[in-house]
């Protein structure tokens, strides 16, 4: 029981020991670094770092340095709202993330209560933006906008009769519904709707399955690992099915996982990655990237933080304040067109981003992910 | 028909891995009366290790695919176990007198520090095989394509299986793991090295797992650093389902659940898939307390 | 209850009252966390520390109370605090006819068995059961609970919430241990055929556990709901009940102390460790095994009373 009092007088020390006093610019970054998400995280604080670095070379906004406080929300709601908490008591001015949109939502009322603005990079779940909170935006599109594209995409191949495969997860079996639900007003056929284990390895069972019921085309709404592992499994199976996917599946890791011959034209969609963009913003963002990481970005949702981090710093340098208002006000009625690293960012009074985001990749035979016109 | 036969085969290959890792479950707790949450993970390691050596040695290409991938599992299997004896010494050993569920909440420990190491060490992303080591060929079966390596999976647990268990019940040693599973205090007197038996199952258990793993990172090509909780989970469930210390028992629980899986996927639901499966664990360990075959490492020797 | 004992209550209740004048929004709320894996983990502290039921699906009667309340609250409009002896009286139902059938399970299959429970509770939430669970997007807009025209919103607010329910759990726990009931699940633990040959109706007081235990934990599942105003299946998944089934273990199962301390350094720890970003799970494993291996009965262990020779003269001399 001493002890007890013990790790509660340490609690109590540690946290006055928190309060600093603020003598740079701190922005959070909420993001899965531990957990299932972990590799998004950490793609998320990657793009993040090196936006601030550059920033700050550049001598960071209003005559302060940036400071980016990032806080693990584990990709569980609990965690999330406890990281939440916590960022918003270190005196941040904005939070970027996160990424699941269930994770997201656990987050949002605390920011709100705190007037700090939250810009999400991945949650793109319809009701996020529907609750009317004020200091909400999101860089990603929207479920009901990625439906839109895939019903219009799936209308455009002929397709009569479609298999949908989604994940069980809230963004996914959201995207297949959404999908389902604009289908059936085009008379297409909807022969599967059914939902497979994320994290497992052989999904050969679903595959018999999906086989059985014959679809044109099998659009399949969860992540990359998975869809990965489906297109091999596939062509093991010597099954010669067009595959479409969502915008989770948009990672290079797809391919190692899938192999060229397997993933080989497989479409999905997403919002363009940098190196598809003409604009300078994209360019030397990648050159940079790729200098710093020896790599290119690996997820999109890591670039859209980027992006996310970059309005809010476009904002407080235009308004000259960190006050959230006058913030909200610059980012829902003044920028307009901010030149992106994924395109053209606007926002609407609900914090969604406008104007039509999705595009269709082709995975060619090189393994490259290549924009279809 | 055809639809069943092949959702039977699909359950089967993925109950063989199941199995695979079982057996090295069932063989721990036989002994230790120890459920090793951390196997699970020395399984990953297995796939983990598996891959930097097929990638640093290319032992395929210098020594041809049979030849190379049996000295890479040897290899592997060494490794894994090798980790599995440390785990033994310094976080097992000293918990053997105490309360059982102390050993557990142990053996979660380790579960989530193995894990974790892998994540530091081999970061968050999912990892690849080199593309296509094994044969894709296809094997008719009663006029059914079956891919030559799904059978050479379930080949391979049966072998393990075979081989565990004669071991374990026709040589000295084996009888010396068998004693010591009955009653450590009286095998003592008996002059067995109850601390040798015990390092001896801690280093055959863990490479079991580990050429599971390489197994699958062989076959699935994709190994990711939480893979090991589903397996480990999976495979726990079979050796109960067959009745846990049971060496044929953990064989037959971990087919048994690949196909109830997967008939379960095909003919009721696929969403519902895993609940199935446990619904069918409950009702079997209703029916029948011990599992399907009952303990039995405890036979009278 | 000792005296030691009651000054260490009495001091922590003291400490734990003023906190919230001293600490900021984060670190209140981290102590709400811990009150709330506290309740759960003394929750589960019946059925697993004193009767000795492997049971490491808890999440599952957690999940049932949460939903229940967010059922009834967006659905039906009951306000969320009346929902909470709802929420409780509906896991503990839930619990016992789940349990019916595995009760007499022994140790490790009993284990599996409620691993089982709590992936089949959380896949058919996932599912969205009924039509009611709102499938893998979980319920939202869960009222916030009022009491006495007073709407609890802030981190400050439910930690007196959270915090009284759990000093109100505590002492009614002690009252427990030492009635006839807790006793009944002493020997259960100890000596189960013993305990039957004494007259224990083991299988009743097994299910009794089972249900009490669980009405706990759903009521916990309301004030996290509560606290939330969302909820969804992740929050439930297995990776809770192992959570709950370590702060149990590693406090010192069976021990009252010994659970709230777990629950202080389960999840207190993972919060101090935040500076170290992605090597913290890491440390925590670390910590649980040397933990274990240092202190097999936990941090705090529930003694057991010991009779002295001279209880038993005194007992003698009685006529």
């Amino acid at each position: 029981m001493k002890r007890a009092v013990g790790l509660a007088l340490a609690l109590c020390l540690l946290s006055i020991g928190s309060a600093r006093a603020a003598d740079t610019i701190k922005i959070g970054l909420l993001a899965p670094m531990t957990g299932s998400w972990a590799s998004e995280g950490q793609e998320m604080k990657k793009n993040v770092e090196l936006l601030a670095s550059e920033l700050n070379a550049k001598g960071g906004l209003l005559g302060k340095q940036v400071e980016v406080i990032v806080g693990d929300d584990g990709g569980d709601p609990r965690t999330a709202s406890l990281a939440a908490q916590r960022l918003s008591t270190q005196g941040v001015v904005a939070v970027i993330g996160t990424y699941g949109s269930a994770v997201t939502e656990a987050t949002q009322n605390i920011f709100d209560e705190a007037s700090i603005i939250q810009v999400a990079n991945g949650s793109t779940s319809v009701r996020l933006t529907e609750k009317g909170l004020k200091y909400f935006f999101r860089t990603c599109p929207r479920d009901d906008e990625q439906g839109r594209v895939a019903a219009a995409t799936l209308e455009k191949m002929k397709a009569a009769k479609v298999a949908l495969l989604h994940d069980n997860s809230a963004y996914s079996k959201g995207l297949a519904d959404e999908i389902r639900g604009i289908l059936k007003t085009k008379k297409i056929n909807v022969v599967f709707f059914d939902a497979l284990t994320p994290k497992e390895q052989d999904y050969s069972t679903i595959l018999t399955q999906l086989k059985a019921a014959g679809p044109d085309v099998v659009f399949f709404t969860g992540y990359y690992p998975e869809a990965g592992l489906l297109l091999k499994q596939k062509k093991r199976m010597g099954w010669n099915v067009p595959f479409l996917g969502g915008d989770a599946i948009n990672n290079p890791d797809l391919v190692k996982i899938a192999g060229k011959d397997a993933a080989e034209g497989f479409q999905f969609l997403s919002p363009p990655v940098p190196k598809d963009l003409d604009t300078p913003e994209a360019k030397a963002y990648l050159t940079s990237y790729t200098k710093k990481y020896n790599e290119t970005p690996g997820s999109i949702y890591g670039v859209l933080a980027g992006d996310g981090f970059r309005v809010v710093a476009k904002a407080i340098a235009e308004t000259k304040s960190t006050d959230a208002d006058k913030l909200r006000e610059y980012l829902t009625t003044r920028l307009k067109d901010f030149p992106g690293l994924t395109g053209k960012i606007s926002f609407n009074a609900k914090g969604d981003r406008l104007g039509e985001l999705y595009r269709v990749y082709n995975v060619e035979k090189t393994g490259d992910f290549v924009l279809r016109k | 028909m055809e639809h069943f036969f092949q959702q039977l085969t699909n359950g089967l290959a993925v109950g063989g891995i199941y199995a695979l890792i079982a057996l090295g479950y069932t063989m721990v707790y036989g002994v230790m009366k120890l459920i090793n949450f951390a196997h699970g993970d020395l399984f990953t390691y297995g796939a983990y290790l598996g891959m930097t050596l097929l990638t640093s040695f290319f032992l395929q290409d210098r020594l041809g695919v049979v030849a190379g991938m049996l000295i890479l599992a040897v290899m592997v299997m060494g490794l894994v176990a090798l980790i599995g004896a440390v785990l033994e010494r310094a976080v097992y050993r000293p918990l053997r007198e105490s309360h059982r569920l102390s050993a557990v909440v142990s053996a979660l420990g380790a579960s989530i520090f193995l894990q974790n190491a892998l994540m530091l060490i081999y970061g968050a992303r999912v990892h690849v095989y080199p593309e296509d080591l094994l044969p894709q060929a296809t094997v008719n079966v009663l006029g059914l394509e079956v891919p030559l390596m799904r059978i050479v999976v379930v080949l391979a647990s049966v072998v393990m299986m075979a081989l565990l268990y004669l071991f374990v019940q026709k040589t000295k040693i084996g009888t010396a793991i068998r004693a010591a599973a009955i009653d450590q205090g009286a095998a003592r007197l008996m002059g067995i090295d109850v601390n040798r038996v015990i390092l001896l199952v801690f280093l055959i258990g863990p490479a079991l797992g580990g050429a599971a793993g390489l197994l699958v990172g062989l076959y699935y090509g994709q190994v990711s650093f939480t893979m090991g909780w589903l397996y480990g989970m999976k495979a726990f469930t079979a050796a109960i389902l067959g009745g846990i210390g049971n060496i044929p028992g953990a064989m037959v629980g971990g087919l048994l659940l690949g196909v109830i899986e997967a008939l379960g996927a095909a003919y009721l639901s696929l969403a519902w898939k895993d609940a199935l499966s446990f619904l069918v664990l409950i009702f079997i360990l209703i029916v029948r307390p011990t599992g399907l075959l009952g303990e039995r490492v405890a036979d009278k020797v | 209850m000792s005296r030691g004992l009651l000054v260490s209550y009495a001091v922590l209740t003291l400490v734990l009252a003023g906190a919230p004048l001293v600490l900021d929004a984060y670190w209140v709320d981290v102590l709400n966390s811990v009150g709330l894996y506290a309740l759960l983990a003394l929750s589960l502290n019946i059925i697993l520390g004193d009767a000795g039921l492997f049971n490491m699906g808890h999440a599952a009667f957690y999940a049932v109370g949460a939903y229940t309340t967010a059922i009834l609250n967006t659905r039906l409009g009951l306000p969320t605090l009346w929902a909470l002896p709802v929420s409780g009286l509906v896991a503990a139902l839930f619990a016992a006819l789940v349990a019916r059938p595995v009760i007499h399970l022994r140790g490790d299959y009993l284990l599996i068995v409620t691993i089982g429970l709590g992936e089949i509770v959380r896949i058919a939430l996932v599912n969205d059961v009924f039509g009611l669970t709102g499938g893998a997007n979980g319920l939202f807009g869960i009222a916030r609970p009022t009491l006495f025209g007073l709407k609890i919103r802030r981190p400050h607010e439910f930690f007196y919430l959270i915090w009284v329910f759990v000093a109100l759990t505590v002492f009614l726990f002690h009252r427990l241990e030492q009635s006839r009931f807790g006793r009944a699940l002493n020997y259960l633990r100890e000596d189960p055929v013993a305990a039957e040959g004494s007259g224990v109706n083991t299988a009743r007081y097994k299910l009794l556990a089972f249900a009490l235990g669980a009405a706990w934990a759903g009521m916990a599942g309301n004030l996290y709901a509560a606290k939330m105003t969302i909820i969804s299946p992740e929050s439930f998944s297995f990776w809770e009940s192992v959570l709950l089934f370590l702060i149990v273990i590693l406090g010192g199962s069976g021990s009252i102390p010994g659970v709230i301390l777990g629950a202080f350094l389960v999840v207190g720890l993972p919060e101090l460790f935040r500076g170290f970003a992605s090597a913290r799970m890491l440390v925590f494993g670390l910590v649980m095994m040397v933990l274990m291996v240092f202190r097999t009965q936990g941090l705090l262990p529930l003694r057991t009373v010991r009779f002295k020779k001279s209880d038993l003269q005194r007992a003698q001399a009685r006529p």
